[in-house]
């Protein structure tokens, strides 16, 4: 992956920020491209999803939750960890609803809901659009933040839009290790 | 010698005022997009540091546990 430090090559100390940075933040490395490739996924599967849960809400399923309002819902279709689109059968079809589960508080929260179960997704995957991009302008903000306060009166903008470049761009192991199999399945053709 | 009582040392609150999006999430026990997307939502609002950095209102984090 490029470092993109424009047309010079790093310095000794931008390249111990990075590295420094890449290890202060290593959590949200890993975490920022799971959650954006499980969008992408959702996003490339909007109608296939949707169609399975018009399917699901024809026949009742086992798992069922209640919600704060006292609603119960029916499971649909896992979209993202604890993330599941529901349904609850109402007079001539069902209410859909994008309801993420708080394991640590034992709650669940319904995100969006609706009748139409695309129209349910498509709003969905449009807030998380927004939600990611929330994330990357907070972490600008705190590797700024973390350079400024380990190299004060040094100009690392450099190292912080390398990191952003990284951070922005980087895939999960998942996908990096799906991508080897199909690599070296081409090859083995 | 006269008996001087001793005062007593004031106590220091140490209890902060925000948290970072990282803490918030260890303290919620949720992933960091949770509380991306409670931001998003407007379910968690926040302040912003100097830097711009978001930082979550240790009353909000309260808000949000007592409401559930």
């Amino acid at each position: 992956m490029s470092n993109r430090f424009d047309d010079r090559r790093p310095t000794a100390l931008e390249e111990q920020a990075h590295a420094e940075a890449r290890q202060h933040f290593a959590e949200h490395l890993k975490q920022f491209p799971v959650s954006r490739e499980a969008l992408e996924r959702l996003e490339r599967n909007i109608a296939k999803t949707a169609l399975a849960a018009n399917m699901a809400a024809s026949k009742p399923t086992e798992n069922v939750i209640q919600t704060n309002d006292g609603t119960q819902w029916h499971k649909s279709v896992g979209l993202m960890d604890n993330i599941c689109l529901y349904h609850h059968p109402i007079t001539g079809g069902a209410e859909y609803a994008v309801v993420e589960h708080f394991p640590a508080r034992g709650t669940n929260e319904i995100w969006n809901r609706g009748w139409n179960a695309e129209e349910v997704l498509k709003a969905f995957a449009q807030e998380q659009r927004q939600a990611l991009q929330i994330w990357t302008e907070d972490m600008t903000a705190q590797v700024k933040e973390f350079l400024g306060e380990k190299y004060p009166g040094q100009d690392m903008s450099r190292v912080a839009d390398s990191f952003m470049h990284r951070f922005t761009h980087a895939v999960s192991q998942q996908h990096t290790q799906a991508h080897e199999q199909n690599h070296s399945r081409s090859i083995r053709i | 010698m006269k008996n001087i009582p001793k005062l007593e040392e004031p106590s220091v609150t140490t209890e902060r005022l925000a948290y970072s999006v990282q803490e918030s999430a260890d303290m919620l026990g949720v992933n960091y997009f949770s509380i991306y997307r409670l931001i998003q939502r407007g379910k968690l609002k926040v302040c912003r540091a100097l830097r711009g950095k978001l930082l979550v209102p240790r009353a909000e984090l309260l808000k949000l546990l007592e409401t559930q």
